[in-house]
């Protein structure tokens, strides 16, 4: 039944994704171009950087597969926590599984259809920036290319994989309890959990605290990074994933092969446990979503006035006013909106503080210059992000509704701005943000001097412009007014497609900006006077290539709602 | 007063819409009926906006919907085949809108809100969110909705379709009567009978054609070519 179903859904996604119009063939042509871009950089990425640490910078072995540590346990709890947000979706609120509970079919098999449906149609991209970051990494080491395809299905993609397992479990337990003592209290909690989690986790293994002991320890690093990491590290998937990376590299492969073996098994293990817990629980959970949703929309008071209801005043025109309060209404409303909203302004808020505090001083003016490129990239990749989540859907979230605005006396133009106010606005305060906490250790080391604050500003408000234009006209451009989910909204090819271009902004920005910040850095070392000169034509650039790009975006998008409809 | 000169509508080389010429005086109630893919809905979604003609023109109430949209628009009431509305919204929610796309004033437009809830019998339910509506609902909401901003032109396409028969009164008798009230109404349907009873003048669409075009009257002299029923003139009429 299973592979019937499946055989029917690979089908429909064939014909719907690849069909012989002009438009779709140019299209697709030119998804394959980003994508190889993408692929390529993120190899390029991969190799570059483990050169650099390991022979540039003399990062040791071991530390260097700490950092890689990290990143994968960032990278579980992305991919974990994504999937709770969008299994929610997918599990119990799709059409699809109220179709097929009507079905002789049983409810195991529709969890595992779902559950498989959910992760392989949300992690593709992520699969191809793995296994090309995996490539890179390995053409270091000088690895085959059929030993790192083997890496990443028997390693990689078992990974992601327990992440998803891990998800889908603990969705089934809020369901759970949110029967018996409400949802709002079991998401409070999960989140106090996650944060408590990620916090103790950076804490024991915070990288500058790493690298400042490490100092003290030089020349006998290996002795003192053996014994310095915390036990219960090992107990953690990511940690088998960097044992087995760091084995390999080391050519000790029955270590490596016993951490691979260690993740299939456990891998194996949740699988069967999400199916034993489906087999039981799934239906019931269902039942208990429904319950949940028809108390949290009970009929509301019609004698209350609620602050920026839309029976109360405004200082807007009726117009403005009324999309306005339909965009906020219509995205409180939705669980998996606001949710998610609140994870990303928590994690922007987590990365804020610990970046504000990083302590520079001591580094040498590579690292110096390196950590400034590593967190404009980072803080621009965050606003990517951002705008891909938010800003992507606003135009096809309208959905089968958008008739109500298309037949209503009103511009297209101030529907299309209304949306992107709204979205700029958030995305801007929130990048900022990052841009004035990330800028903190650097004008602390540069005696005070605000001109990388300045920069930091005034790059910021162009990257926000420029990703919300383009996310809101490409999300227009590919618009699929049928899909409700706005997390599948902001994983489909088009989205993809939005955010690699965002990518090769943001690389060129970096390549745009490095040359100005690396005479900055020389000059502060050097104790000498920088002129402002030199950052005055890359900033221009900067701002010009923004400028196209986002008028670029706004005419994709007004196009876009003029279509048929 | 609706008008359409010459109105053609393609995709790619399909031909919805061929070269459809209609007018549709000051309060006149005009059926449009035809068999399934005919072309009544991409019609209608051409004078409402949601469609552009390919050629020709249409004149909404004076106004060219392609260069005056938002004059055009202004006095039209729309009711799609399919009521989708904001799922996330309440009813009275949805009406305040649409209310304020129609730039209707707070004061004016909550006393109109109410008289609609009276009128339509939904008061029990229209602070409920429109997610948990039934088809019969959202029509009901989507029609009274139409009707907010006391439009000239009210274009409404299958209005029966989920309504319950007291439903399908309480609309019947609203169309009627705006349509007294001097309202153009352009409404697409089905329902042989329903259009029938109601409407001034009958139009029976094609493969994009318009094949008959007659007041009730004179259908009567089509009904007595055939057996007296105007089922038979409808299938005659749409034979492929």
């Amino acid at each position: 039944m299973l592979i019937h179903i499946l055989r029917y859904k690979f089908l429909s996604y064939i014909k719907t994704t690849f069909d012989s119009r002009l438009v779709s063939i140019v299209r697709g042509v030119a998804s394959l171009f980003v994508f190889t871009g993408f692929a390529y950089a993120a190899y390029l990425f991969a190799s570059e950087a483990t050169r650099f640490m390991l022979d540039h910078t003399h990062t040791g072995l071991y530390l260097f597969h700490t950092f890689i540590s990290m990143m994968l346990f960032v990278f579980f709890i992305a991919v974990n926590l994504g999937n709770i947000i969008v299994s929610y979706s997918t599990l119990y609120r799709s059409m699809e599984v109220s179709f097929l509970l009507t079905k002789p079919i049983s409810f195991t098999t529709i969890f595992v259809l779902k559950f498989l449906d959910n992760f392989f149609y949300s992690s593709t991209t992520l699969f191809l920036g793995a296994f090309m970051m995996l490539l890179g990494y390995g053409s270091y080491f000088g690895y085959p290319l059929y030993y790192l395809t083997g890496v990443m299905l028997f390693v990689f993609v078992p990974f992601m994989f327990l992440a998803a397992c891990l998800a889908v479990l603990i969705l089934m337990a809020i369901m759970k309890l949110a029967g018996r003592i409400g949802f709002r209290k079991v998401m409070a909690g999960l989140f106090m959990i996650y944060f408590f989690f990620i916090y103790i986790f950076f804490d024991s293994s915070n990288p500058m605290r790493l690298v400042e002991k490490l100092n003290r320890f030089i020349p006998n690093m290996d002795a003192y990074l053996v014994q310095s990491t915390p036990e219960y590290l090992r107990y953690l998937p990511n940690q088998w994933v960097t044992e087995f990376l760091y084995y390999s590299a080391r050519g000790e492969m029955m270590k490596a092969l016993l951490y691979a073996g260690i993740l299939l098994f456990v891998t194996a293990a949740a699988f069967c446990v999400c199916l034993f817990v489906a087999h039981r629980f799934y239906y019931r959970s269902w039942l208990v979503s429904l319950q949940v949703r028809s108390t949290v929309q009970a009929p509301a008071d019609p004698a209350r006035k609620h602050f920026f209801g839309f029976r109360s005043k405004s200082i807007f025109s009726s117009q403005i006013e009324v999309l306005l309060k339909k965009e906020v209404w219509t995205f409180f409303r939705e669980a998996s909106q606001w949710m998610h909203l609140v994870v990303m302004i928590i994690l922007t808020g987590l990365f804020s503080v610990s970046v504000s505090n990083l302590n520079l001083r001591s580094h040498v003016f590579d690292m110096q210059l390196i950590t400034y490129l590593v967190l404009f990239a980072f803080g621009g990749f965050m606003v990517g992000s951002l705008a891909l989540r938010f800003v992507f859907p606003l135009i096809g979230l309208e959905g089968q509704a958008f008739w109500t605005l298309r037949t209503s006396p009103i511009k297209e133009s101030k529907i299309f701005l209304v949306k992107f106010f709204m979205g700029f606005l958030i995305v801007l305060i929130l990048a900022e943000y990052i841009a004035i906490s990330s800028n903190i250790p650097f004008t602390k080391i540069t005696e005070m001097r605000p001109l990388l604050l300045w920069f930091g500003i005034f790059s910021t408000f162009w990257i926000s412009l420029t990703t919300v234009t383009l996310n809101l006209g490409f999300g227009g451009y590919f618009a699929n007014y049928f899909e409700r989910n706005p997390i599948r909204a902001a994983s489909t090819q088009g989205a993809t497609l939005t955010f690699l271009v965002t990518i090769i902004y943001l690389i060129v920005l970096v390549a745009l900006v490095f040359v100005p910040i690396s005479a900055y850095f020389t000059t502060v070392f050097r104790f000498q006077y920088f002129q402002v000169k030199l950052i005055v034509l890359p900033g221009t650039l900067f701002a010009v290539i923004s400028c196209l790009l986002s008028v670029f975006g706004l005419i994709i998008g007004l196009r876009s709602m003029r279509r048929d409809f | 007063m609706v008008e359409l000169k010459n109105v053609t509508k393609k995709f790619g080389n399909f031909t919805a819409v061929d070269n459809l010429t209609l007018t549709i005086p000051q309060g006149e109630f005009f059926g449009f009926l035809g068999p399934n893919g005919a072309g009544k809905t991409t019609t209608i979604k051409m004078v409402v906006g949601l469609f552009t003609p390919t050629s020709g023109v249409i004149i909404v109430n004076g106004y060219d919907v392609l260069i005056h949209p938002i004059e055009a628009k202004q006095s039209i009431g729309y009711v799609p085949d399919i009521p989708f509305l904001y799922e996330k919204l309440t009813g009275r929610e949805f009406f305040y809108f649409i209310g304020g796309l129609f730039r209707i004033s707070k004061t004016v437009l909550h006393d109109r809100i109410a008289e609609l809830i009276d009128h339509f019998e939904i008061g029990s339910w229209i602070d409920k969110r429109t997610e948990d509506y039934s088809q019969g609902m959202k029509q009901r909401i989507t029609i009274a909705a139409a009707l907010l901003h006391h439009p000239k032109t009210i274009i409404i396409d299958e209005p029966l379709i989920g309504l319950d028969p007291r439903s399908a009164k309480i609309v019947r008798e609203t169309l009627h009567l705006q349509s007294k009230n001097g309202v153009s109404i352009l409404m697409s349907t089905h329902s042989l009978a329903f259009a029938e009873e109601l409407c001034d003048r009958i139009g029976i669409i094609n493969n994009g054609r318009l094949v008959l075009c007659d007041t009730r009257e004179q259908l009567q002299i089509h009904k007595a070519r055939y057996d007296g029923k105007f089922e038979s003139v409808f299938l005659e009429m749409t034979k492929q």
